[in-house]
């Protein structure tokens, strides 16, 4: 007869969890998040023989209490009914640390089973474990495996079904503190015992009983042991007098003490070899010189894989939906449905491929940081960032986020979630759009050489840069000195050795971040390309100021052009013709509208229209730009030949100083709407979204304002200097 | 951090100048030491935090090495390497141990 059993895997961080997840449950595995936290939930499915397991992936946490949003989530799971059993991976290496949580999961008498984890590092170290004892005293059953060799997995198999044929009959563990502090358990228990209900009542006493003696938050505020202070108080009294020492500590060192004694029992070392390599290699990687070079050097090599090496897939992905654009184009006439088509191939087709043209950089952004995770490096590179980042009231991990920026913030934003502490993330996610993205590199690229002579233009493109840093680090700064003010959370992070990473738990952190990417931020960035589009093409102009028809018949009859000449002139009237169009669309007319309002910082309408469209994506800045010069659309990437005449224009009609505001205005203001997308999602809020769009554009409205009243009045760069 | 010193810290240091302090903060643990968690003051956050990792009264951990700029340490405790923050390692009290 085949049955469901809910299985929860417990463990703390860096024990090789996630490795055994993914042994067990292969692909068949879904990624979430717990509602209100930015921790990850993670389940997925198995079949063990006839029945069918449902895996649940917790947090990886050092205790069962509350000092961390991991910890909670962690605890509100495992207390939860029905779970059938609790599966601990512990890292056998370190058996006296990370014992201490499995003694925590055994008080809850759910059905255990420990793996013992990472048992070829432990045999390394010439740890040898008397299993008969340590199953005894745990009450379960022990597996030892090697979770990176996948070595293990069938004998873990095997003993899961077997302690799942004894889940009514399972042993208890034994495990005691001493004399009083069993006491004082077993009178707590006797007044905690008539206030169970049934939602608690898969529980035993006696954990509630050592957790209000720890004075677990989460469990002190429980309602069913309101008004037992009193009783808890005279407990912890009586027993602290005695052993001089806090309660928040008391329990944890009883722990500890009961363990070590467990670990003298059954646990001998042959030998004494730690972790020797690790070591070695941290002696240069965690040096107070060496360290920091190092990691711009590591971080260097990622921002070139990210970039770099993913131009190809990129490319392919652009020339990918050009061919469907120029198959719809082929089988679908002009003269059909026109506005269809054209929604079709200019809102859909360009905005879920303005999406999906970011995917190759995520993947592989993502498969460089889990190389790094995995490894081991990353704990170390935030490590040696830590004290220049602090500076800035951000923290170690900030940093790699942050540089990330440059190339795109989307994937960017993505990294921060290895910021565990919240308000820092959520500040290094607000201050990111500063961080001026390759989409802003192509507005730089068009206007610096169109205002500024060669030999200012490195200069002002430095500047420009620098601008985005600045703001970004002070804005990190005012955030967390307002919004985010508070005593930090207590820092504590473990380095763990250095390991091979696997293949498989690479590869599936990349798909996961690839699919969400997808998901999230595929179908809003889809919604708002369409309207978009719809702003950028209508209303449809029907009657022109002038016959247009007209004179392109005019030149191409005209036989003194040459035909190069006639296409060129016939181009120039077709590009007046969509400078008309694009004047009377909504979003021209928006331009137009808010014209007055953008005056005091420089802009036209044009530039007005250009910066809203810029909001589909940094670069469409250029070609809006383009087609309301009349010189048609301006690819980024277009010839120089064909920007320079674009150059040539603007130089005419506005000011270097008017020129630096634009960039500075689009460097500032609200990012593309693929990163408000990504940023709504990490922070799991509208609000939030809208609020840093309003803050950005504010930021950017004033600052350029001041900028351009100053430069008018002291008249710098109200004339091209040569 | 001279005035946050423990007792302790502060007699062994009159005791004389060359010797070094047999109790300080762990802070002040010099890099390559090894020392005895003595007792946590009470300004210290996150005890709990702490405690669950091992860090109580009794536990004997190694100072590993300084992250540059300051800021963080690196100890190891229990086989495994921690990094905690500079502040709250001032708040531990540790006695050193005799070099081997």
């Amino acid at each position: 007869m085949s049955r469901k059993y809910r299985i929860v895997l417990a463990g703390n961080p860096n024990c090789g969890k996630t490795t055994i997840f993914n042994c067990l449950t292969g692909a068949r595995q879904h990624v979430g998040n717990y509602p209100g936290v930015t921790v990850e939930s993670k389940t997925g499915e198995f079949m063990l023989g006839e029945d069918e397991i449902e895996l649940i992936d917790i947090p990886g946490v050092y205790s069962l209490s509350s000092s961390s949003p991991e910890e909670g989530v962690a605890f509100e799971e495992l207390t939860k009914p029905g779970i059938d059993l609790i599966m601990n991976v512990v890292d056998s290496s370190i058996p006296q640390r990370s014992l201490y949580l499995s003694t925590q999961l055994a008080e809850l008498h759910i059905p255990m089973l420990l793996v013992f984890n990472m048992s070829d590092e432990a045999k390394k170290k010439g740890l040898k474990f008397d299993i008969k004892k340590l199953q005894s005293y745990f009450g379960c059953s022990i597996v030892q495996t090697v979770g990176s060799r996948g070595d293990g997995v069938d004998k873990l198999k095997d003993a899961l079904a077997e302690s799942l044929l004894h889940l009514e009959d399972h042993d208890v563990p034994k495990l005691t503190y001493g004399a009083d502090v069993d006491d004082a358990i077993h009178e707590l228990e006797e007044w905690i015992e008539p206030a169970m209900t049934d939602r608690v009542r898969h529980i035993p006493a006696r954990f509630f009983a050592i957790k209000l003696l720890e004075k677990d938050t989460c469990v002190m505020r429980m309602p069913e042991f309101q008004g037992l202070d009193a009783i808890i108080d005279a407990q912890i009294t009586h027993l602290y007098a005695r052993h001089a020492i806090t309660a928040e500590t008391f329990m944890a060192d009883c722990r500890y003490a009961m363990i070590s004694g467990a670990c003298r029992d059954a646990i001998s070392f042959t030998q004494e070899r730690r972790r020797e390599i690790s070591d070695k290699i941290d002696a240069v990687v965690t040096n107070q010189w060496v360290g920091l070079p190092l990691f711009f050097a590591v971080m260097y090599l990622m921002f070139w894989f990210t970039f770099t090496c993913a131009a190809p897939m990129t490319d392919g992905i652009d020339w990918l939906f050009g061919w469907i654009q120029g198959l719809i184009e082929r089988f679908w006439s002009p003269d059909v449905q026109p506005v269809l088509r054209s929604l079709l191939i200019d809102g859909v087709i360009h905005g879920v491929g303005g999406v999906v043209v970011f995917l190759p950089n995520i993947l592989f952004l993502f498969l460089a940081i889990a190389f790094l995770e995995d490894t081991g490096y990353m704990a170390r590179a935030a490590f040696v960032m830590d004290g220049i980042m602090r500076k800035f009231d951000l923290q170690g991990k900030s940093f790699v986020p942050l540089v990330l920026g440059f190339g795109c913030n989307v994937p960017a934003i993505m990294a921060t979630r290895s910021i565990e502490s919240e308000r820092d993330r959520r500040t290094t996610i607000l201050v990111l759009p500063l961080m001026s993205c390759g989409a802003r590199l192509p507005i730089y690229v068009l206007l610096v050489p169109a205002f500024f002579a060669v030999k200012y233009q490195a200069f002002v493109m430095f500047l420009i840069y620098a601008i985005g840093v600045v703001f970004a680090m002070a804005a990190a700064r005012i955030l967390k000195s307002t919004l985010f003010k508070g005593d930090g959370e207590v820092y504590l992070m473990e380095l763990p050795p250095y390991r091979v990473p696997t293949a498989k738990s690479i590869l599936l952190h990349m798909w996961d971040r690839g699919v969400m990417y997808l998901k999230k931020a595929g179908t809003i960035i889809l919604g708002v390309s369409v309207l978009l589009f719809i702003a950028n093409n209508f209303p449809e102009k029907q009657k022109y100021d002038v016959d247009y028809g007209a004179q392109i018949m005019a030149v191409a009859a005209d036989t003194s052009l040459s035909p190069a000449e006639q296409a060129a002139a016939a181009r120039r009237i077709e590009n007046l013709k969509r400078a008309e169009e694009a004047e009377y669309t909504i979003s021209g007319r928006v331009g137009k509208f808010l014209e007055p309002a953008f005056r005091p910082i420089g802009f036209d309408w044009r530039v007005t229209t250009a910066a809203i469209g810029a909001l589909a994506a940094k670069e469409v800045f250029v070609s809006q730009l383009g087609i309301l010069y009349a010189e048609g659309e301006v690819a980024e990437d277009a010839p120089d030949d064909e920007q320079e005449s674009l150059r040539q224009q603007l130089r005419r009609a506005y000011t270097p100083l008017q020129g630096f505001c634009m960039m500075l205005f689009c460097l500032l203001s609200i990012p593309c709407l693929a990163t408000l997308a990504i940023i709504r999602r990490e922070l799991n809020s509208w609000k939030w979204m809208f609020l840093e769009a309003a803050g950005l554009f504010a930021l950017a409205y004033v600052t350029t304002f001041i900028v351009y009243q100053i430069g008018l009045l002291l008249k710098i760069g109200t004339n091209y200097l040569a | 951090m001279s005035d946050k010193k423990s007792p302790a810290a502060k007699a062994g240091a009159s005791a004389g100048a060359a010797t070094i302090p047999r109790d300080c903060s762990l802070a002040e643990l010099p890099v390559g030491r090894s020392a005895v968690i003595v007792s946590m003051k009470p300004g210290l956050r996150g005890k709990k935090k702490f405690a669950d990792v091992g860090l109580v009264p009794g536990t004997l951990l190694e100072m590993e090495a300084h992250a540059p700029f300051g800021g963080l340490l690196r100890i190891k405790v229990m086989d495994s390497s921690l990094s905690i923050h500079r502040d709250d390692a001032a708040n531990i009290v540790v006695r050193m141990q005799e070099l081997p």
